[in-house]
């Protein structure tokens, strides 16, 4: 479904990633882990389709297309969604507002008719339901003073809502209490499904707890330098990344 | 540079019909003889020339006439009557209209020329309009009127260029509550120039809740003031917005000579190419404990250029002021551009004073956040331009104006061709 190869990726004058590879086939839950600063965030927006990351060479392939020319909302159209490590806060854009543009925008994409505001509010408030978040949450301004929990709640909403085909959750974890980490565990577990990818990027095992990956990646200095089962993350938990990093210079 | 010439002035004051405000008119002659229109030179001038205001001025007395009634006003004027919930009172090329149905009998209304008008010329431009009244408007309200009270302000420059002359002193009695609005249109491709001049004063206890709506012909030029006096207590809650207009400038003033006045106001500007819109507030904070607060918000888009001067005085002794006003731009074009200027000038120990102003892009974060969720780049743009101005709308605070300023803010959104990515 993801296919990524020998991927570089430039943003301002420095280059992040230096020809890192994924492959992430349907149905699969892949996580990415790595230290701070390896290039795990440059992932996940080069693969959204930010402009400030650009791609010099290697290819982002999505159902067998390359994907690297196309704009964001292309990219969100045809099923791609990226969960923000920093949501934006956008005031005076309403969140029901933007839930519905969005997906409208992806079912005119695939020819569908846009959602009646009946049938949409049925549906937001459904998937709220299951995320623990008050209704009241679609009338306030996009994140506008939400807490961070809040806004990570959010951002599982847009997901469950839009039921993308690959889900990129960009450090989704960090900052969340328990009970907010067990709510969005609950969100993504939910949407996996045989046809569908999710691709967490995560500094810390703790998610792991809630939602078991089939692949863990451990990506420093701008490649993928080990990959294994979820028995790594384990291992990364209790050893750190030095000795990864360790035995891949030796290999 | 040309100016108003004032024997010309003079000679078409004098020919103006209605013995009352005959003195009036001739002291404002004298007075303005005196000024003239003001210059750039003035501070409160820097920024606006009034320049084609001087010159359509005084080719018009040469010439003074009023232009055919346009379809496009009427229209207007039967839309706004036609909705029901506010009492519409036209002012169309300065003529006054003095009759309205409230059956609340909270409003009296008056022609100024039937009630003892005082001689109160402190600028140029009021004097202008004194010199050059055809007549004006007093209205009192004790209680609590059953709709909304509008002035619609409608000029006509299809046949023949306008001059229209405006004035409506407002009183509120003690506790007695008021929703206005203030609504400005012009149409026709001659020029215009019009000068309205307005009071409100709220006596203790009294709320007034304002609107004010500027939709002028792009052609067309507007100087507009209001003066608002706060008794004890009293509230004024106010939002104003600019879409039309050649050049446009409103002066706000509000007086808290007394304790308690709460006083919050609220501006939108949109502008394009070839627009001018200059906005003028000052607070007078005279005693202590009182309220001002105020945001002004401008879209400026294509070779516009917009002004902000916000000032507020508080005088000696006035502790327990509590003064706030910011103003924030959004540029959507290298070629506009705005001055921006706040204010303070604080001569009490114990106040609470604060003020920003802002100028920027749209966020790219945001942009890029709403992007992701698949609307496309020129949908995305043009919503948070919309995000921008709604916080303005949310603010108004008469509730029957929403829906049309809703739509009437949606249609000049509309007028920017080409919001750009960046610069």
């Amino acid at each position: 479904m993801l296919k990524i190869n020998d991927l570089h990726v430039r943003t301002g004058e420095a280059e992040i990633l230096h020809g890192l590879s994924l492959d992430v086939n349907p149905g699969e839950v892949h996580a990415i882990m790595g230290p701070n600063g390896s290039g795990k965030s440059t992932l996940a927006q080069a693969i959204a389709g930010h402009e400030d990351y650009d791609v010099t060479s290697g290819s982002i392939e999505y159902d067998g297309n390359d994907i690297s020319e196309l704009d964001p909302e292309e990219r969100a159209r045809e099923g791609i969604f990226l969960g923000f490590q920093y949501p934006v806060e956008i005031p005076g854009v309403n969140n029901a507002y933007l839930l519905k543009a969005a997906l409208n925008a992806k079912r005119k994409h695939e020819g569908l008719d846009e959602i009646d505001a009946f049938e949409f509010l049925k549906l937001a408030k459904e998937k709220m339901a299951l995320l623990g978040m008050d209704p009241k949450f679609l009338n306030r301004g996009v994140n506008e003073g939400f807490s961070g929990g809040e806004k990570k709640r959010n951002e599982i909403l847009q997901m469950a809502v839009l039921e993308p085909r690959l889900a990129i959750l960009d450090e989704t974890d960090s900052g969340l209490d328990i009970d907010a980490l067990k709510a969005v565990a609950e969100g993504v577990n939910a949407l996996r499904a045989p046809d569908r990818a999710i691709v967490l990027v995560t500094h810390y095992q703790r998610l792991l707890d809630y939602i078991e990956p089939d692949v863990v990646h451990v990506l420093s200095g701008g490649r993928i330098i080990h990959s294994g089962d979820k028995s790594l993350a384990t291992e990364l938990e209790d050893r750190g990344y030095d000795w990864v990093v360790e035995q891949a210079k030796s290999a | 540079m040309n100016a108003v010439d004032v024997d010309k002035l003079r000679a078409h004051s004098e020919s103006l019909p209605g013995d009352t405000l005959a003195a009036l008119r001739r002291d404002a002659v004298e007075s303005f003889a005196g000024t003239g229109l003001p210059s750039t030179r003035l501070e409160d001038w820097k920024y606006t020339d009034l320049a084609p205001v001087s010159a359509l001025s005084d080719a018009w007395l040469d010439s003074p006439g009023e232009s055919a009634p346009s379809a496009e006003a009427d229209a207007l004027i039967g839309k706004l009557r036609d909705a029901g919930d506010v009492t519409w009172l036209v002012i169309r090329n300065g003529n006054v209209d003095a009759n309205i149905a409230d059956e609340s009998g909270a409003v009296s209304l008056r022609r100024l020329s039937d009630a003892t008008p005082g001689s109160d010329f402190d600028t140029p431009l009021s004097a202008l309009n004194a010199a050059l009244l055809k007549d004006g408007l007093v209205i009192d309200v004790d209680g609590t009127p059953e709709r909304p009270l509008g002035l619609l302000f409608v000029d006509d420059a299809e046949t023949h260029e306008g001059l229209a002359q405006a004035r409506v002193e407002i009183r509120l009695a003690e506790h007695a509550s008021a929703e206005l609005i203030e609504y400005y249109a012009s149409f026709g491709d001659r020029g215009h120039y019009a000068n309205a001049i307005l009071t409100l004063d709220v006596a203790a206890g009294g709320v007034a809740r304002h609107v004010r709506i500027q939709d002028r012909g792009r052609e067309h030029s507007l100087t507009q003031k209001l003066a608002v006096t706060l008794g004890r207590d009293a509230r004024f809650e106010s939002a104003s917005f600019d879409f039309g207009g050649r050049l446009t400038r409103n002066d706000l003033l509000v007086d808290l000579p007394e304790r308690g006045a709460h006083a919050e106001f609220n501006g939108l500007y949109l502008a394009g190419d070839g627009q001018h819109v200059d906005n003028h507030t000052k607070v007078d904070h005279r005693v202590g404990p009182a309220v001002s607060r105020q945001e002004y918000r401008g879209i400026l888009f294509g070779r516009a250029r917009a002004v902000w001067n916000g000032k507020a005085l508080v005088y000696e002794g006035a502790d327990g002021t509590d003064a706030e006003q910011s103003n924030h731009n959004l540029l959507l074009s290298e070629n506009a551009e705005i001055d921006t200027k706040p204010e303070l000038e604080i001569y009490a120990e114990d106040v609470r004073c604060s003020h920003g102003t802002t100028v920027g892009q749209l966020d790219e974060r945001a942009l890029f956040y709403l992007r992701s969720r698949g609307l496309d780049a020129d949908a995305a743009r043009r919503l948070l331009v919309q995000a921008f101005a709604a916080q303005t709308v949310d603010s108004v605070p008469v509730e029957a104006i929403k829906d049309e300023l809703r739509e009437l803010l949606e249609a000049r959104l509309n007028r920017i061709k080409d919001i750009p990515i960046s610069q």
